[in-house]
């Protein structure tokens, strides 16, 4: 199962979600977002190298309390990264780790594309402005087009209570509500996932309900 | 099926642009074929040939009556002609278009270039659009690869590795030993010295504030010296001992 975890907006919270999800469903999470990684980065060989060709991508798994496929950090990399290389790369994990999720760049260019074609399942990510849900929308017709079934949608980092049945609407997806929590907010830098850090929290609730969205094939 | 061509040249490259036209009654898939020598360089997104496109010419679906303009380039001296028609095959006018592609390749037609451009990366050390020899690439490759079983890039393939892996991170050891070893000659200078050469060494460097933090700094360089220097001993001392039976395991693969 390859899940695509996109947003359209940068800043929602799509790293911190792909990640906390992944660690829901016991994944991987790969760190797809060339231009602008943000999940922690490895010693070793990360995703730029797999994409230019100079590495295989199983050598890139980084182990932690949850296994991350890290993404470099130059623009030479990001350059010389070939998105037709992705789908293979993406496949090569699945198979031997099971369960992938995908963090995904902003935007609608190719390396936002190629993820969500490459993926089975996205999961979008909005915020609860409605301005990000414009970006979102978009994405979502993306991923229509390009075979990325929408199984769920989070709305990230919730204060007051947000019109998530407009976001349903919208989004033609299941809401769930993550509320904001700094827990949430540290799991990635901390490497500490918020249903290991705090599973009794509204938050760590919220993620696990999106993970049982996520079929298991 | 009518067809009409030109060439240009421009250096080494011939550049062929071409109409059809279907003066048929029925929806026809037609084969324009390269008559050139040489592989066909097709129009391309974000590095994928446009549909229909391989290397020796162009599969492309005309509806009745319709013109369809192409063009493509060629390392070759022209031919004439440059193109033909190899097959027009009728089509049932109720069948759906073209066959649709794979969805990387689709998203990369579609959707916008996602590299960075070449002006935002110039000036990084390991800039990947360089031109490198490939055989000092190969060597370099070749030492990095017998680095041992556990070294994280033993299976990298032969071929088609990034300049980045190759010779760039030679080339940043080199400059950062280089900036170390300025300073260090700038403190050996200072060390026991006179103050004829102290004079010499702070204007040499501009003035003291340039110096501040010097001592502190090479000290700093020593201890990450000895560090990497244990390491690399270490390393090249394992890569020695190691003897990965490649060829063996390739013959029996």
């Amino acid at each position: 199962m390859i899940l695509a975890v996109a947003g359209g907006k940068g800043g929602v919270g799509k790293t911190t979600l792909a990640y906390n999800v992944a660690a829901a469903c016991d994944a991987v999470v790969v760190d797809a977002d060339l231009g602008m990684a943000d999940l922690p980065a490895g010693r070793g060989p990360d995703l730029h190298d797999v994409l230019a060709g100079a590495a295989a991508p199983l050598e890139t798994l980084r182990a932690g309390p949850v296994d991350i496929v890290p993404c470099g950090r130059t623009l030479a990399g990001a350059r010389a990264a070939d998105l037709r290389r992705l789908e293979a790369a993406v496949t090569a994990i699945e198979r031997a780790r099971g369960t992938v999720v995908v963090d995904c760049p902003a935007g609608r260019r190719s390396d936002a594309g190629v993820p969500l074609a490459v993926a089975d399942a996205c999961l979008l990510v909005v915020s609860p402005r409605a301005f990000a849900l414009a970006d979102a929308i978009r994405t979502r017709e993306l991923a229509r087009e390009l075979d990325a079934g929408l199984v769920g949608c989070a709305v990230n980092r919730v204060t007051a209570s947000p019109p998530t049945e407009a976001i349903a609407d919208a989004l033609g997806a299941p809401v769930s509500v993550v509320p904001a929590d700094p827990r949430v907010g540290r799991s990635v830098t901390g490497e500490r996932p918020v249903v290991d850090a705090a599973p009794d929290s509204a938050a760590a609730d919220a993620v696990r309900d999106l993970a049982r969205r996520v079929p298991a094939e | 099926m009518e067809l009409s061509w030109d060439v240009d040249r421009a250096g080494d490259v011939s550049l062929v642009r071409g109409r059809v036209y279907n003066e048929g009654d029925v929806p026809r898939r037609v084969r324009v074929e390269s008559r050139f020598d040489a592989p066909v360089l097709p129009p391309r997104r974000g590095g994928v040939p446009a549909s229909g496109w391989d290397d020796s010419g162009a599969t492309l679906r005309l509806d009745s009556g319709a013109h369809r303009a192409f063009g493509f380039a060629v390392r070759a001296p022209p031919v004439d002609p440059p193109v033909e028609v190899a097959e027009a095959v009728p089509l049932d006018p109720a069948a759906d278009t073209e066959p649709s592609a794979v969805p990387t390749t689709a998203a990369l037609r579609r959707l916008g270039e996602h590299r960075p451009p070449r002006a935002a990366v110039i000036g990084e050390t390991d800039e990947p659009d360089r031109v490198t020899d490939s055989d000092a690439g190969d060597t370099a490759d070749d030492a990095l690869d017998s680095s041992g079983p556990d070294g994280s890039k033993c299976e990298r393939s032969d071929r088609a590795r990034s300049p980045t892996e190759s010779d760039g991170w030679a080339a940043a050891v080199d400059s950062r030993l280089d900036a170390v070893e300025a300073r260090i000659d700038r403190a050996e200078r200072l060390t026991d010295a006179d103050v004829a050469t102290a004079t010499d060494v702070v204007a040499d460097a501009d003035g003291i504030a340039a110096l501040s933090g010097l001592d502190d700094r090479v000290a700093a360089d020593a201890e990450r010296l000895r560090e990497v220097s244990e390491r690399a001993a270490e390393l090249a001392a394992r890569a020695e001992a190691t003897d990965a039976p490649i060829a063996a395991l390739e013959r029996l693969a």
